[in-house]
């Protein structure tokens, strides 16, 4: 099974129509599942053969961050993380505990004083290295997908997630003004991305919703967050570039919204309070889905049970286009290997349209 | 005037709660009524709408925050000018799990309902949070996890609890993305809040 990589074939089945067969859908997939699948390790710093892996296990596009901040958890080797410990040092030059500078333990923007001393400049410094990198090693058909956006995450992070709560409700305005600093770094990186021919799309990771519904109402998020994306959107579009989209939680309420503003696909589906078979038939035609094979499977149920539950997706939401097979979440490193082959190749085996199951 | 005490909480009237609160003291109001009708009330109204999805959490966090506020102006009028706490609930997120927003919510929305909350932190070792159980002697002691790979610390708290020969003196209830009513029976909590208004319901059972 030699799977060669077409992003043009990605991109059609994203717009709703069917093509050679479903596509396989990951945002961020572990280092050890690559090294698996490859026979060999690798680490973050070798993108070629991240490249490799992404193109020889079918997947068109290799997703790579560009971005202030990056999905995954908050580490110290974060540019997010780094940036905050450079601005604590300068205050607090004996400060030497890592929570006082990791955005999971704390929160810098409190009131307007904090807004203004934020080095928004060193912020925007986004580094485009891997990206120039990558672009010089992609096969042919294989496109990049620009990582970006978490511009509600990083907002609501920056500020705390109490304190931004409260603003939203009681002063609005300032939360107006974080978004728009951390939205305009944000933004910044597609004016550039775009540019390059290798990238195919943007790829905003932002989680905006818990399992019970959205994080903040529609109605805020459409004051504040919204418009970016819609912009976003738009540039992409412009660009004949895809606008896609990963949040956790239950979105439902937000779906009208998502749809409106351009979200060309939606990931993952969270499948702890979504359905993508269902979702599929309320919004085919409207948006592509992609995901909702449920991590904890992928970590412990049998091969034949991953093959089966991804058959039940490919033949329920496959038929038209605008689905792709993919994890409730990203595939990381604690995933069972077999897992993650057994939906790929069930994926390649069985997703070739017209669907016949 | 209770009337209008509860209006400033259920539309988020900061700036009029503490001189609503005062003329209503100043009408000779008794404290603990304005307390119990005119703030406390309300936020059943308001955990309602949270529970229907009808606001969402900012909403729930403001209307809180304006409720201890007109808390803080009633206390001084109040026998020996203290809340009589409805009980005394610990909390926390479990080992390896830093996640805390939701542990963040269900402590104020407790807190806001009349209990005593001391909220331990995060990514607490069962043996800690049993010290802590030991040393505050609370009604109810709340868990919260979010990730299947920290869910299972809510049974080494058990566990640690039984073995420290205080699991029968204080109610356990847990909460979190990945849990349900059947891992809350499967480990031995007492019970599960999927919100925080359902686990501000189950203090309201363990401690009435």
């Amino acid at each position: 099974m030699n799977p060669t990589p077409d992003f043009e074939r990605f991109k059609k089945v994203v717009k709703g129509e069917e093509a050679e067969r479903v596509p396989l859908c990951e945002v961020l997939i572990g280092y050890s599942i690559m090294s698996q699948f490859l026979g060999r390790e690798v680490t973050p710093e070798d993108v070629a053969s991240q490249v490799e892996f992404w193109s020889k296990a079918g997947y068109d596009y290799i997703p790579i961050p560009v971005s202030l901040m990056t999905p995954g958890k908050v580490t110290d080797e974060s540019r997010i993380t780094r940036l905050l410990k450079k601005m604590v040092l300068a205050k607090k030059p004996n400060e030497t505990d890592p929570k006082a500078w990791n955005l999971e333990y704390t929160s810098f923007i409190h009131d307007r004083s904090d807004l203004d001393q934020f080095p928004w400049e060193a912020a925007a410094e986004i580094d485009y290295s891997k990206l120039d990198a990558v672009g010089d090693l992609l096969p042919s058909g294989m496109k990049v997908v620009v990582v970006s956006g978490k511009i509600f995450t990083l907002t609501w992070m920056l500020m705390g997630f109490q304190n931004f709560s409260l603003n939203v409700v009681l002063d609005p305005g300032f939360v107006r003004d974080v978004f728009m600093k951390v939205a305009t770094i944000q933004y910044s990186v597609l004016e550039n991305v775009l540019a390059r021919d290798y990238v195919g799309g943007v790829w905003a990771v932002d989680d905006m919703a818990f399992g019970s519904g959205p994080m903040i109402s529609p109605e805020a998020f459409d004051e504040h967050v919204f418009p970016w994306y819609r912009k976003m959107a738009d540039m992409c579009h412009q660009a004949n570039s895809l606008f896609i989209l990963h949040s956790d939680g239950d979105l439902t309420k937000l779906m009208p919204y998502l749809i409106d503003l351009g979200v060309d696909l939606l990931q993952p589906i969270d499948p702890s309070c979504m359905d993508i078979v269902a979702m599929k038939q309320e919004y085919a035609g409207r948006i592509c889905l992609a995901g909702n094979v449920p991590n904890e499977m992928l970590r412990k149920a049998t091969s034949a049970e991953v093959e089966k539950y991804v058959l039940h997706m490919i033949k329920h939401a496959g038929p038209g286009g605008g689905y792709c097979v993919g994890s409730g979440n990203s595939v990381p490193d604690w995933s069972d290997f077999d897992n993650f082959m057994a939906m790929r190749n069930t994926t390649l085996n069985h997703g070739k349209y017209p669907i016949s199951i | 005037m209770l009337e209008k005490v509860r209006e400033a909480i259920l539309a988020h009237k900061k700036d009029d709660i503490e001189s609503l609160v005062e003329r209503a003291l100043e009408q000779g109001l008794e404290p603990n009524r304005i307390m119990e009708e005119g703030l406390i009330a309300p936020m059943d109204i308001i955990g309602e709408k949270f529970a229907s999805g009808e606001i969402f959490v900012p909403e729930m966090m403001v209307s809180a925050l304006i409720m201890k506020m007109g808390l803080e102006k009633v206390k001084p009028h109040l026998m020996g000018g203290q809340l009589e706490s409805k009980g005394r609930v610990l909390i926390g997120t479990v080992k390896g799990d830093l996640h805390d927003i939701g542990k963040n919510i269900v402590a104020m929305m407790m807190e806001a309902s009349g209990f005593e909350v001391i909220d331990l932190g995060v990514d607490l070792s069962a043996e800690d949070i049993a010290e802590k159980v030991k040393e505050l002697k609370p009604g109810v002691l709340g868990l919260s996890a979010l990730l299947t790979t920290t869910m299972g610390q809510i049974q080494n708290v058990l566990t640690v609890l039984t073995e420290m020969g205080l699991r029968d003196q204080v109610k356990v209830i847990v909460g979190g993305a990945p849990l349900n009513n059947e891992f809350a029976e499967k480990v031995g909590a007492d019970g599960y809040g999927d919100n925080a208004t359902e686990a501000v319901a189950l203090c309201k059972k363990f401690m009435a």
